[in-house]
């Protein structure tokens, strides 16, 4: 049997406010327990909802990007259940008017490019932290009330590759905005994947497994696999499939089973009666709506237009909002634009890595990189000397400085150069021989003896043509 | 109406978070009795093409709070009043048989 | 006790004399669950606060359900009977800011939930003129303390007709503002659509000094209203020449008791006597007499959410468990008295998304139905008048609470109008029957409030009653 995939994605994002979602106290990742909290956070009685201002805008900016219609009549309602991480009783969401509906998200498959559309995006606010042990559960309330985005997929996602390519998408399309951290591992942005199977060509959903506790892109690919050949095992073997929560378990490689579900649950939905529909101006939304930040599709295309840059360096580049700003810092100062990226992608990735730094903590100076690429493409120093260079650039010094200071500058008289190429020919007559008896590679023992000689500082090309130049004349 | 069973109402309790005795469950069970009784009585109200009223005023409001931190209370009158505390979190402890 | 009988008096020594009278009526009335523990600072507070200000030196008792920092807030419920609230209500900042002493905290219904005010966790409240009978609720705490002559201001709320019913059953004047006119920062709810807070005076120019220091926006209840708060006091005119009053017939043709009727039929004629233009109206009877059913739905259901943070979790009354769920099981279960519980479960019942189109959602279109046949009699009349209760304070034997009955009680009931719109109403002394006080209740058009202070002082020079308050042998 034949199977097609299903799959929708929930996602939940905390946004990057100062501010709770409905209570003027701290958000804070990381900040002692209990200490960044009011009464409201608290669910104290008497206590009521106030609306922050900032989590609207940046709600109404990830709405915008992901090409929802937003509703300037924001309304919100009431999830009731409980559960001791949610202080209330029940959690404030939008429910019956999401700030944004429609929308879309386009991913690349190896079919071409793919819309995955959007059912909604709405706010809430965040439960507290738990930590349970042999003694009990451990409450920390400081991420109650954090505001939230929750971004709902239709069922249009059809394999692991697309999950993750959705997620890695959505993250890439947030980060650029500047909404929210969208740290999975911290969870500050969370991933729950609902999944089920059906016969090819069948309309209905078949019955699903929903996946949470997914901490990193790679791991939504490997649950989504796992879960398919799971299913897929049990429906060829006549099987039916339940209903019910299960987890990644890095460990094992597989998802488990955390409880069945028993029907739907109700939520009981009702609209929040302390907080009154607010009506935004639509000239507020229309200047977020136009200063919206570039997003990684109109990047990655203006790098491949203006820049001249291939896909995969384009693409390399923009999947880090903190390197694509880098690489177009340097841009600033160098129209190399493939040299900019060839040492952003390669280099400065791979350093920054190592000292474990964003591209935005860099320690390099941007312009001081396309300094060193004029360098490189003046020949005034050589690739080997420019791999020196930029050690010392990376702790923050000017690439003139540190040429002048080791004394690095590339020999590329080509007098001085012919002399130290006229005695290495005259020390190696075995080379000169092999070549003539059509040995390429002597050429290349050549190269690296006047290279030693000049302590690295021969310009290879010019070595090159030059020992090829002298070797014909002998 | 559902079957206002024993068990039934005492779902409903439990969904609370709370349990009902016997004698409550046979009270509720009368309550809903009337209350299906007043539910006609709604029925008969012609609702059609009528919206909701949540609040008493519908006027919109354009205020926002402003996003800077303006009340936060210390992590003693946070923890004040829980029963158990932990190393500053809310604790709820496993009762030991 | 009137607010110009302070005059030239030595605020510390009215305000021990406010305790020394509530303490030695306790043992009768049974009124107060605490008193303030630190009257000497916030007599030492007071030094901050101008001489001049409206309630300077006023000794002021707040119902359970106002949050007052660092003093006991029960609520009247088992399940908050130790809590101690970290922060302060909206109007408790007021209240001090215009100089006011909080001497103590009144009984109340449980959670509000009731109008006889027998639920209290701190057992039943009596009437001062006949101490066998009900105070009435939920505020008969506040209301009898009025009555009793230990404050010139008591706090309550009103959700369904929780101050004005107190109010009529103890003589004293009950008043209920707008919706969104007091902030209900603070106030423990009951059902936030329907929640007011309200307070009880002696005289109508107290009631309006008492409405200038409370009303407000305040930002952390987004229902609150921006409208500008008129110094009430200043403008108050008895002249009903031209006035327009429109008589319930509904209400008057149910009452029974006719020393009640013929009570308000002599106070009609001596206010068409001033001048008053009095009609007749009769409401949509198919509608009032579902008044009843509608509250009940309306208020349990947004009740049963309201408390869903009564978990015994990181405030109030917890209960061993073995599990988190059974701790909040095990509290809810011993912190929430019978009635109470049984109300949630209705409540939520009539929440379950397979029910809400025939239950809860047909009540609030029901409320619509209700609010605009009140509109159409007000936007001809400036207010409506009718006996707010049928009869005198019932013995606790023959009272009835709020419950779902076959009976048809509107002559006890109709003052829910005031609160299903949020127009503003209030309660006046109109007489005695059998030796017990009665009451006028009257409505007038949103923000009216002017109108009902206005047209309650002329029932006031009527009646003779300003500052009518019941002798207590301690």
């Amino acid at each position: 049997m034949n199977y097609e995939t299903v799959i929708g994605i929930e996602i939940h994002c905390e946004l990057k406010t100062k501010t709770k979602m409905f209570s003027g106290a701290p958000v804070a990742f990381g900040a002692v327990a209990n200490s960044c909290v009011n009464e409201i956070d608290l669910g104290h009685p008497g206590t009521l909802p106030c609306v922050n201002k900032e989590a609207v805008r940046l709600a109404i900016m990830a709405a915008t990007a992901l090409h929802c219609e937003i509703d300037p009549l924001v309304k919100f309602d009431r999830k009731n259940y409980y559960y001791s991480d949610l202080p209330k009783g029940f959690q404030i969401t939008q429910q019956f008017h999401p700030i944004g509906t429609g929308g879309y998200v386009e991913i690349e498959t190896e079919t071409g490019s793919k819309q995955i559309r959007l059912e909604r995006i709405h706010m809430e606010e965040d439960t507290a932290k738990q930590f349970h042990n042999e003694e009990g559960t451990l409450i920390d309330f400081n991420r109650a009330g954090t505001p939230l985005v929750e971004i709902v997929s239709k069922a249009d996602i059809r394999s692991g590759k697309e999950a993750a390519a959705y997620v890695e998408k959505l993250r890439s399309i947030l980060n650029y905005l500047g909404v929210s951290d969208v740290k999975m591992e911290e969870g500050s942005m969370r991933c729950d994947v609902n999944i089920s199977l059906r016969e090819m060509g069948s309309r209905e959903y078949g019955v699903k497994s929903e996946i949470k506790n997914l901490t990193s892109i790679a791991n939504v690919q490997k649950a989504v696999e796992y879960e398919v050949a799971r299913q897929s095992e049990i429906l060829s073997n006549g099987g039916t499939i339940v209903q019910e929560t299960r987890r990644y378990d890095e460990a094992q490689k597989a998802t488990v089973s955390m409880r069945k579900k028993e029907g739907n649950v109700d939520y009981k939905y009702f609209p929040e009666p302390n907080i009154p529909p607010i009506r935004l101006d639509e000239a507020w939304i229309k200047e977020i709506q136009s200063h919206l930040p570039e997003l990684p599709d109109a990047r990655k295309a203006r790098y491949q237009r203006e820049y001249g840059l291939n896909d995969y360096d384009a693409d390399v580049l923009v999947a880090s909002r903190e390197l694509a700003q880098f690489f177009d810092a340097v841009c600033q100062y160098t129209k190399e634009y493939k040299m900019a990226a060839n040492w952003t992608i390669v280099e400065l990735s791979a350093a920054l890595n190592k000292a474990n730094l964003k591209a935005s903590d860099s320690p390099c100076d941007p312009k001081h990189l396309a300094d060193m690429i004029h360098m490189i493409k003046d020949a005034t120093i050589s690739s080997k000397q420019a791999k020196i260079v930029f050690e010392e650039i990376m702790k923050g010094k000017d690439p003139k400085q540190v040429v002048e200071e080791k004394g690095m500058k590339q020999m590329s008289d080509s007098t001085e150069l012919l002399k130290m190429i006229q005695e290495v020919l005259d020390n190696n007559p075995k080379s000169i021989e092999d070549f003539k008896n059509g040995k390429d590679r002597a050429i290349g023992f050549l190269v690296g003896q006047v290279m030693k000689a000049s302590k690295g500082t021969a310009n290879p090309a010019m070595t090159n043509q030059l020992i090829k130049e002298e070797l014909a004349k002998r | 109406m559902e079957q206002m069973d024993k068990a039934y109402i005492q779902k409903l309790a439990n969904q609370l978070m709370f349990d009902l005795n016997d004698e409550e469950i046979l009270d509720l069970q009368e309550e809903f009795v009337t209350l299906q009784k007043q539910i006609a009585l709604l029925e008969q109200i012609d609702t059609e093409g009528v919206e909701e009223m949540i609040y008493p005023f519908e006027a919109e409001t354009s205020f926002l709070r402003e996003d800077e931190v303006s009340h936060v209370i210390s992590r003693e009158d946070a923890l004040r009043n829980a029963k158990a505390v932990m190393a500053g979190h809310v604790h709820v402890p496993k009762v030991v048989k | 006790m009137q607010l110009s009988q302070y005059h030239n008096q030595d605020v510390k020594q009215r305000v021990y004399e406010a305790l020394e009278k509530a303490k030695a009526l306790q043992p009768k009335l049974n009124a107060i669950v605490s008193f303030a523990q630190d009257i000497e600072e916030q007599l030492e507070a007071l030094k901050q606060i101008p001489k001049n200000a409206p309630l300077y030196g006023v000794p002021v008792v707040l119902k359970e359900n106002v949050n007052t920092k660092g003093l006991l807030t029960t609520a009247s419920s088992r399940i908050l009977s130790n809590y101690i609230p970290v922060y302060d209500a909206c109007i408790v900042e007021k209240l001090k800011a215009a100089g006011a002493i909080i001497i103590a905290k009144s009984s109340m219904d449980e959670l509000g939930m009731g109008g006889t005010n027998l639920s209290a966790y701190s057992g039943p409240v009596n009437n001062p003129y006949d101490l066998s009978r009900i105070s009435g609720g939920s505020s008969g705490g506040s209301a009898v303390l009025s009555a009793a002559d230990v404050s010139a201001l008591t706090i309550g709320t009103d959700t369904g007709d929780s101050v004005r019913k107190p109010a009529a059953y103890n003589g004293v004047i009950g008043m209920k503002p707008t919706y969104g006119r007091i902030s209900r920062y603070g106030i423990i709810p009951y059902a936030s659509s329907l929640d007011h807070v309200g307070y009880f005076t002696t005289s109508i120019a107290d009631a309006a000094v008492a409405l200038h220091v409370l009303a407000g926006r305040d930002d952390r209840d987004m229902t609150s209203s921006y409208r500008e708060v008129p110094a009430y006091e200043t403008l108050l005119n008895s002249d009903l020449k031209g006035k327009r009053i429109a008589i319930i017939d509904n209400v008057q043709n149910a009452i029974k008791d006719d020393a009640i009727l013929a009570n308000f039929n002599q106070l009609i004629e001596q206010l068409q006597k001033r001048g008053a233009i009095v009609e007749h109206v009769s409401l949509n009877e198919q509608l009032l007499s579902v008044l009843l059913p509608t509250y009940f739905i309306i208020a349990n259901a947004e009740a049963t959410a309201n408390h869903s943070n009564l978990d015994g979790i990181r405030f109030g009354m917890r209960e061993d468990g073995e599990s988190v769920e059974e701790v909040m099981r095990h509290s809810r279960t011993a912190g929430f008295s019978t009635n109470i519980r049984k109300r949630f479960v209705i409540g939520s019942y009539s929440l379950f998304v397979e029910n809400q189109d025939k239950l809860f959602r047909k009540a609030q279109k029901v409320r619509r139905l209700i609010v605009e046949e009140i509109k159409t009699v007000l936007d001809q009349y400036d207010i409506t008048i009718a006996s707010a209760t049928g009869s005198i304070a019932p013995h606790p034997q023959d009272s009835v609470d709020e419950k779902l009955s076959d009976t048809y009680l509107i002559a006890e009931n109709h003052m829910i109008m005031g609160n299903f719109s949020g127009y503003p109403s209030i309660t006046i002394p109109c007489g005695f029957v059998q030796g017990m006080p009665i009451g006028v209740s009257l409505m007038a058009k949103p923000f009216a409030e002017q109108t009902l202070f206005d047209i309650g002082l002329a029932i006031e020079e009527e009646t003779g009653l300003r500052g009518q308050i019941a002798e207590v042998e301690a």
